[in-house]
């Protein structure tokens, strides 16, 4: 390969690089920035992120986000692991159906979906409610529990459970002892990008939140439709930096940005579907 | 008749059931009810009494130009924005996959998908401030002495912010495929005397296929379905098919004909998805993967 070529192509990549990052760097600059409406002169404060934690509507919000997507995570991580030890049993066709109707959910604009789901539960007769919000966003983040414990049970040797059941323990007791270990690091990554997606589903939220309950996304969809928000600046900045320890976290854990959305590059995995 | 070796039924196998029993009422029903809901001849909340049935939707559908005219619109917008992310993510992708050390691979990818990890209303609010009036581009140009105006509520603010959401994906994607392409393949057709021209075509191109194909679906079918974005920066002429359908509960509350047209738009959107399936399983025996 000639040195001209590859120079090119890494130029685009750090375009690219920058195209992405420019924003977000923009936006911590900004939340130390004096000047109101993200503009000029810079003149650098905390002030913004004491009006967040002192008047700000958006640490509530926050608050009840994180809770309800606790709530939804830990829900997915136990039956999504169910389902994924579940379907190691199944015939390969089974499996293999069962996993593409899982991961419906991934590829259907969420617009679509909130909506069904909202006109379900007003079928029934629930309409806008915790329930349905939390049942709404339950199916939507559970295929990326299933995903990665999957991935987890085909890199694993079966043969440790075998020998346990044939030495006398109980299915529950080579559950718990012999299968989790194995695959704990796909429970808890899996968990952890379940609490991620919930955290951010904005269009379920919008849909099938009770009337005036007001969760992270929800406000501040409300609030960007009236422009500038300093205090929103703040809290991205604060946002930024926990996605950068959950990718850190994520890394130390052994997963590449790949492995984390069911894309294997290597060629191992994917056997035995 | 079958084989005869059947296989005996597992009971572990019957973990599966609270997850069939959810992806049943939480997937496969609300789409039965976006049916149902099509032919109804009025709202329906909670607590009221059944409504008749009526053709009216379907009638009003058929008649709507508006719809058909966005839809038309909505499908432009995802190709531009498809088109724009792959002729973006490519040389990006090759860069990461086969110029970059390997060690640094893992690191790049990372950074390539941590906007995952934000929000998506975060980076469109990020992305705002950036192409605001007397946002930070505006400025700059300003002190460079050109006069811009800015692109913010116009159908170009649109495709700007959905491609600097859906771009890691397409990245991500188109990653995955190049990795997995041998080195050796690479050297070998250059020993053959194939040009670089010659060896993309003929090599690299053929084997990112099904890396391309599932980067198309998962930013095109999004992307035609969205209604956040062009809300927020499409200004008054921004409006996409999610729009409509979105506007039809929260500014009309007209549930039967929202679900006509959420309808419509899924089955276009599983007509796109049968397509690339199909294409993704043929490029795929072709390479000689798994299929």
């Amino acid at each position: 390969m000639s040195k001209g070529f590859n120079r090119v192509m890494m130029v685009c990549l750090w375009l690219v690089l920058a195209f992405v990052y420019i924003p977000i760097v923009a936006i911590i600059g900004m939340s130390f920035n004096d000047t109101p409406y993200g503009m000029f002169p810079y003149i650098f404060t905390t002030r913004w992120y004491t009006t967040l934690f002192t008047t700000s509507n958006l640490p509530g919000a926050c608050w009840l986000s994180l809770k309800f997507s606790l709530l939804v995570a830990v829900s997915a991580v136990v039956i999504g692991t169910l389902t994924s030890y579940g379907l190691q049993a199944c015939s390969p066709r089974v499996a293999k159906r069962m996993n593409s109707l899982i991961q419906m959910p991934i590829i259907i604009p969420w617009l679509v979906t909130s909506i069904s789901i909202l006109l379900l539960a007003t079928f029934v007769g629930a309409g806008r409610s915790y329930p349905t919000m939390y049942l709404g966003n339950l199916i939507v983040v559970l295929p990326y529990v299933v995903l990665l414990v999957n991935a987890r049970f085909q890199e694993m040797d079966r043969t440790p459970e075998a020998a346990a059941r044939l030495l006398g323990a109980s299915p529950a007791r080579v559950f718990w002892d012999v299968t989790m270990p194995g695959i704990l690091p796909g429970v808890l990554a899996g968990g952890i990008m379940a609490l991620i997606v919930c955290f951010n589903s904005f269009a379920l939220q919008y849909y099938l939140a009770p009337v005036a309950v007001q969760t992270l996304p929800v406000t501040v969809f409300t609030r960007i439709k009236s422009g500038y928000q300093a205090d929103l600046n703040a809290l991205s900045a604060i946002i930024i930096l926990v996605a950068i320890i959950i990718v850190v976290l994520f890394s130390r854990m052994g997963y590449s940005a790949g492995s984390l959305f069911g894309m294997s590059s290597g060629s191992k995995a994917k056997k035995g579907e | 008749m079958d084989k005869k070796v059947k296989r005996t039924f597992n009971p572990v196998s019957l973990w599966t059931l609270p997850s069939a029993g959810l992806l049943l009422c939480l997937t496969i029903l609300p789409l039965v009810m976006l049916l149902i809901f099509s032919f109804m001849n009025r709202n329906l909340f909670p607590g009221q009494a059944w409504p008749g049935w009526t053709l009216d939707n379907l009638t009003r559908l058929m008649q709507s130009k508006t719809f058909w005219v966005l839809l038309a619109k909505s499908l432009g917008i995802g190709t531009e924005v498809t088109v724009i992310c792959i002729v973006a993510s490519y040389p990006a992708a090759w860069a990461i996959a086969k110029i970059v050390k390997p060690r640094s691979r893992s690191i790049l990818m990372m950074v390539v998908i941590l906007p995952f990890f934000t929000s998506q209303l975060l980076l469109i609010y990020a992305m705002m401030n950036l192409v605001q009036s007397g946002g930070i581009i505006l400025t700059a140009l300003q002190a460079l002495g050109i006069e811009g105006k800015s692109i913010l509520y116009t159908n170009g603010a649109t495709v700007l912010i959905l491609v600097y959401e859906y771009l890691p994906y397409m990245i991500l994607c188109l990653y995955s495929s190049l990795e997995s392409i041998s080195d050796n393949l690479i050297h070998a057709s250059h020993i053959l005397g194939a040009n670089r021209a010659e060896t993309f075509i003929n090599i690299v191109f053929p084997m990112s296929v099904p890396g391309l194909l599932s980067g198309i679906l998962l930013v095109f079918v999004p992307v035609v379905g969205s209604f956040v974005e062009p809300g927020l920066v499409g200004g008054s002429n921004g409006m996409m098919v999610g729009s409509v359908i979105n506007s039809q509960y929260k500014d009309n509350m007209n549930m039967g004909y929202g679900a006509i047209l959420s309808c419509v738009l899924l089955i276009v959107l599983c007509l796109i998805i049968a397509c690339v399936s199909f294409a993704t399983k043929r490029a795929q025996r072709k390479i000689g993967g798994e299929v």
